[in-house]
């Protein structure tokens, strides 16, 4: 190929986000430049100012010209810059007013794969009840967030504070949505192995897609989805609507007002306030994981050079790529690796983790450079070992690669750090 | 002048409470709700139910209502004659229809074991939440001494779970085995992560088929070849027995109650008898593999009925009695039921394989029914879970527990103490030690010592003691080829490793002691499997144990995922 048509430099643009995800990943040509936006929101960084911050500035480096935008899934801390406004200067009218060419997104959110709104959810397995059962996650999720205001102060502050947090994450984000799927000149809907449209916007650079698998592909590794799960989400949905209302089950029968709860029920009662926020919490857990889950995956390959973007992806994502042998070996000489979500527990397997070969206790020259965009004290609790992010982790990435945190990203005006990659 | 005692009527030992057969979608053929009679402990309720072992609280958390409690049933049975609206539409009925499973659970279980059988939680009496919140989930909570019932808008109205026999009797098993055997809890085996779910489903089906109402009902699935109140020799072997009551009721239950129980009764139903599904990657997740226990113990039940049935005269030539043919099952469901529940004392409190069960089935039943000839429960036990590839750990005659070996000393013992007190078991045992095989440098501790008084069919009575104690040893990794045991491919030399052993100590009438049913703390094959199992399924990592509650469990077996684990 001619040098011309080969990228001779990389630029990644890491924006600090918050608790969220935004990167804007430029390949340098010796007569122009290609821009690929991957995910653009954030759970905690000032919300529409910085959004617009940060929509401007992606519009001044690129040009005004985006090639193509990746939305490596549907939670908020990944597409909230998508959202517009109705008169036309929110973030995401800027990000559309860059005409991307391509949007790629998974397979799960292909408006073509939803369900009619009358197809019942007992129907077989398969991709219209998965994409149904996102639908009713979300669903919970918007009546949760309804139901949170009545919840304070009978759960524990710390609960309240998770199922706020997981609850605003997981809500559907239709202007987002609705964005994504009008901006772009393509949409592609994405799977395992799957062509992902950005390989004719590059000269020179390979773009595989490892994830999300479809469900045949987990079924092939043994991993069925469960016709009862898609049922079991329907009626989470339904159940939270009911639950929302605050309304009573009984309306006839008689009650106990809450200044004359019978003594001998007084313990029980608290406890059932706060076995209720457990639960939600233990269901908005699921629900959060399912949705990274549909992660996008992409390996990027240009120059020698690999970068590896898994979004959110945990364990269930990463089990069909990582059952392949071939995947196994593309894997080994990775040499960028954003931390998949904000360096959680579980978003970095350790197989996976163990397969790059240029890890190194010390460093030398070519050793693995990992990027993770996150925010501490926003998800999970460091009494479960769930914190976000892991120290475990962190401390495994700072010990064996050139660790960057957009937590080092300091001061007001700064709202990005640059990596620069010759190739 | 009043009599300083009081003249007394004596007592009732039991009353009759009516309860929803299974759930409110098995109707009877006029269409309304199928309900069963069944007898509870007699006692002075107060309202709520509050009884001495069970509270009822009806409070909705999702609405922060608390409703006032009903009237208790002292009298009569207030719901006797009540139609459907209000078996669905009254709260009062759901706490009363709750209370009466939940006490002939108990009842059943203390009836099988001879004794009183208290929760594992430091209170007399558990809390139930009949309506605890809008969910759709129910489980029993041992921290909150609670048994917790939620509700969801179905398609045909509000979904009750309280109003699922088998719901109700599965949570209360879960509660009662906690109470029972507290280790069964802890990260061990495959098998033992299998069993509470697999028991807790068995005891409630059985619970539910012991129910003569509800096996005629069943009956009739899949259009059995009846006339009037006879049923065809040939609608009643195995095969129609599995496709009409099992499948039946499998086909019957709520639909919309797969969200909370999954599939799991349907495919435990149509798990055809085969020996691999033990070593098959698919089956050593918790739920699928609680399965195979589900369905040898379901297909040793439809062997009995058969058998059960075959004494019986034909009504009419190439006829039954299809009333009598309901009632040899609910009989066969009753004592399968007590023979589970009594193999319980006779398994090891720690690290519990299927095979350990079935031999603790085989030796209780033994011990209180020498004569099987009549129905064949043991062989047809033995049989269908051979088939399933569970063989029993006992190479004793019949699979059931040999006597312990070595001279035991008892001259430092007392018989009285023996029965009640665990530091006199903690004596004997450290007295022992040697002839019982107990590792003297683990943590060993007696968690239970228990007098009991059994009845055999005969009128028999058969008194024993049944003792449990546990041995724990905390090692690092490094040490364990010392012990024979194999270490992990990757686990880390400096990974701290904790042992489980222990045993069942049962006792007879005069303190001697006839079984030493047990697991030792350094079985090298079998702690190398067990470690095996909990490192590659992430049990080791931070976390990952708290996680593995109940609630959380059944949620996941809905969902189709594994059990929580941890790749970190």
């Amino acid at each position: 190929m001619p040098r011309a048509n080969k990228p001779l430099r990389l630029t990644l643009r890491v924006y600090k986000a918050g608790f969220g995800d935004c990167f804007l990943l430029t390949f340098h040509y010796a007569s122009f430049e290609r821009h690929v936006l991957i995910d653009f929101g954030t759970s905690g960084n000032g919300g529409a100012d910085w959004a617009l911050q940060v929509a401007g500035d992606i519009r001044g480096q690129t040009g005004g010209k985006l090639h193509a935008v990746v939305a490596t899934h549907r939670h908020k801390d990944h597409i909230s810059g998508f959202a517009t406004s109705p008169g036309g200067g929110g973030p995401g009218d800027i990000i559309a007013s860059l005409r991307p060419e391509a949007v790629i997104q998974p397979w799960t959110e292909d408006p073509n794969a939803a369900p009619d709104a009358v197809r019942a959810t007992r129907a077989e397995p398969g991709p219209h009840a998965f994409v149904r059962s996102l639908a009713d996650m979300q669903s919970f999720c918007a009546r949760l967030v309804l139901e949170l205001p009545a919840l304070s102060g009978k759960i524990g502050q710390a609960a309240w504070r998770q199922l706020n947090f997981l609850g605003e994450t997981n809500l559907p984000n239709l202007a987002a949505v609705r964005n994504l799927q009008r901006m772009g000149r393509r949409n592609w809907y994405v799977n395992f192995g799957s062509p992902c449209g950005l390989e004719p916007l590059l000269p020179g650079v390979r773009c595989r897609v490892l994830g999300p698998p479809t469900l045949e592909q987990c079924a092939e590794i043994g991993r069925q989805r469960s016709r009862d799960a898609a049922e079991f989400w329907h009626l989470q949905a339904k159940a939270e609507e009911a639950a929302s209302g605050g309304e009573k089950l009984f309306p006839q029968a008689p009650v106990r007002s809450r200044a004359s709860l019978p003594p001998h029920t007084r313990w029980f009662i608290e406890r059932l306030d706060r076995m209720r926020g457990e639960q939600l919490l233990s269901i908005v857990r699921a629900l959060d994981e399912a949705l990274n889950n549909t992660s996008v995956i992409l390996l990027f390959e240009c120059g020698g050079k690999k970068l590896l973007f898994p979004g959110d992806a945990q364990m269930e994502n990463w089990s069909y790529a990582l059952s392949k042998p071939e995947v196994r070996r593309w894997l080994e000489d990775v040499d960028v690796y954003k931390v998949g979500h904000h360096g959680s527990l579980n978003a970095t397997p350790k197989t996976l983790w163990g397969l790059f070969r240029k890890r190194s206790p010390d460093p030398v020259p070519g050793r693995l450079a990992t990027v993770n965009s996150t925010m501490p004290g926003k998800h999970g609790d460091t009494r479960r070992g769930t914190e976000v992010p892991r120290k475990k982790l962190v401390d495994a990435l700072r010990a064996e690669s050139d660790y960057f945190t957009t937590e080092e990203i300091k001061g007001r005006d700064h709202i990005r750090h640059d990596l620069v990659f010759d190739l | 002048m009043e009599p300083a005692v009081k003249e007394s009527t004596p007592q009732r030992r039991e009353r009759t409470l009516r309860i929803i057969a299974q759930d409110p979608a098995i109707r009877r053929p006029d269409g309304r709700i199928l309900t069963a009679d069944v007898s509870v402990p007699a006692e002075d309720l107060l309202p709520g139910p509050r009884g001495y072992r069970v509270h009822v609280i009806d409070y909705d958390a999702s609405a922060g209502v608390l409703y006032r409690a009903p009237k208790p049933p002292n009298a009569a049975d207030p719901y006797r004659d009540a139609g459907d609206e209000v078996l669905l539409g009254d709260p009062g009925f759901h706490c009363q229809n709750v209370y009466a499973i939940v006490m002939r659970t108990l009842a059943r279980f203390e009836f099988a074991l001879g004794r009183r059988i208290g929760w594992s939680f430091s209170s007399h009496q558990i809390q139930i939440a009949p309506h605890a919140f809008s969910d759709a989930n129910a489980f029993y909570s041992r921290e909150d001494q609670a048994l917790v019932f939620g509700y969801f808008p179905g398609s045909k109205g509000t979904v009750f779970t309280c109003l699922s026999h088998d719901v109700v009797a599965h949570e209360t098993t879960h509660a009662l085995i906690d109470g029972l055997r507290q280790r069964f809890n802890d990260p061990s085996s495959p098998d033992q992560a299998a069993f509470h779910e697999g028991f807790s489903d068995i005891a409630a089906l059985l619970s539910v088929f012991s129910l003569p109402e509800l096996v005629e009902a069943l009956m009739d699935y899949g259009a059995p070849r009846r006339r009037g109140d006879r049923v065809a020799v040939s609608s009643v072997d195995i095969s129609s027995l599995r496709r009409s009551a099992l499948m039946g009721l499998a086909e019957q239950m709520g639909s919309e109650m797969a969200a909370l129980r999954g599939s799991a009764l349907r495919r435990s139903v149509e798990l055809t008898p085969s020996d691999r599904y033990l070593r098959q990657e698919e089956f050593m997740e918790p739920h699928r593999r609680g399965e195979i226990l589900v369905s040898a113990v379901l297909n040793s039940f439809l062997a009995v009925w058969r058998n059960r049935i075959q004494g019986l005269g034909e009504a009419a030539p190439g006829y039954y009695n299809r009333r009598r043919v309901a009632e040899e099952g609910a009989s066969a469901a009753r004592h399968l039921l007590t023979m589970a529940i009594r193999a319980l004392d006779y398994t090891p409190p720690a690290d519990l394989e299927f095979s350990d069960f079935l031999s603790a089935l085989l030796t209780a039943d033994t011990e209180i029914q020498p004569d099987d000839s009549r129905f064949h429960y043991r062989p047809a036990l033995l049989s269908t879970f051979q088939s399933f590839g569970i063989r029993p750990t006992s190479k004793g005659p019949n699979g059931i527990w040999e006597p312990p070996e070595g001279r035991l000393a008892y001259g430092s013992t007392h018989f009285e103490a023996m029965q009640r007190d665990t530091d006199e078991v903690f004596r004997f045992l450290w007295e022992n030690r040697k002839a019982l095989g107990l590792h003297s440098d683990a943590y060993t501790r007696v968690l239970s010592v228990r007098p009991c008084t059994r009845l055999a069919p005969d009128g028999f009575l058969l008194r024993e003691t049944a003792a449990e104690y546990i041995q724990i040893l905390n090692i690092r990794a490094a040490e364990l080829a010392r012990y024979g045991i194999r270490k992990p491919g990757r686990m880390p030399d400096s990974q701290t490793v904790k042992l489980f052993g222990g045993g069942a100590l049962i006792f007879d009438e005069y303190g001697r002691l006839k079984f030493h049913v047990r697991n030792k703390v350094l079985n090298a094959g079998r702690q190398t499997r067990r470690l095996r199992y909990l490192w590659e399924y992430g049990f080791f990592d931070h976390g990952a144990r708290a996680r593995n509650h109940i609630s959380e469990l059944h949620r996941r077996k809905v969902m189709g995922l594994p059990m929580e684990t941890v790749e970190e």
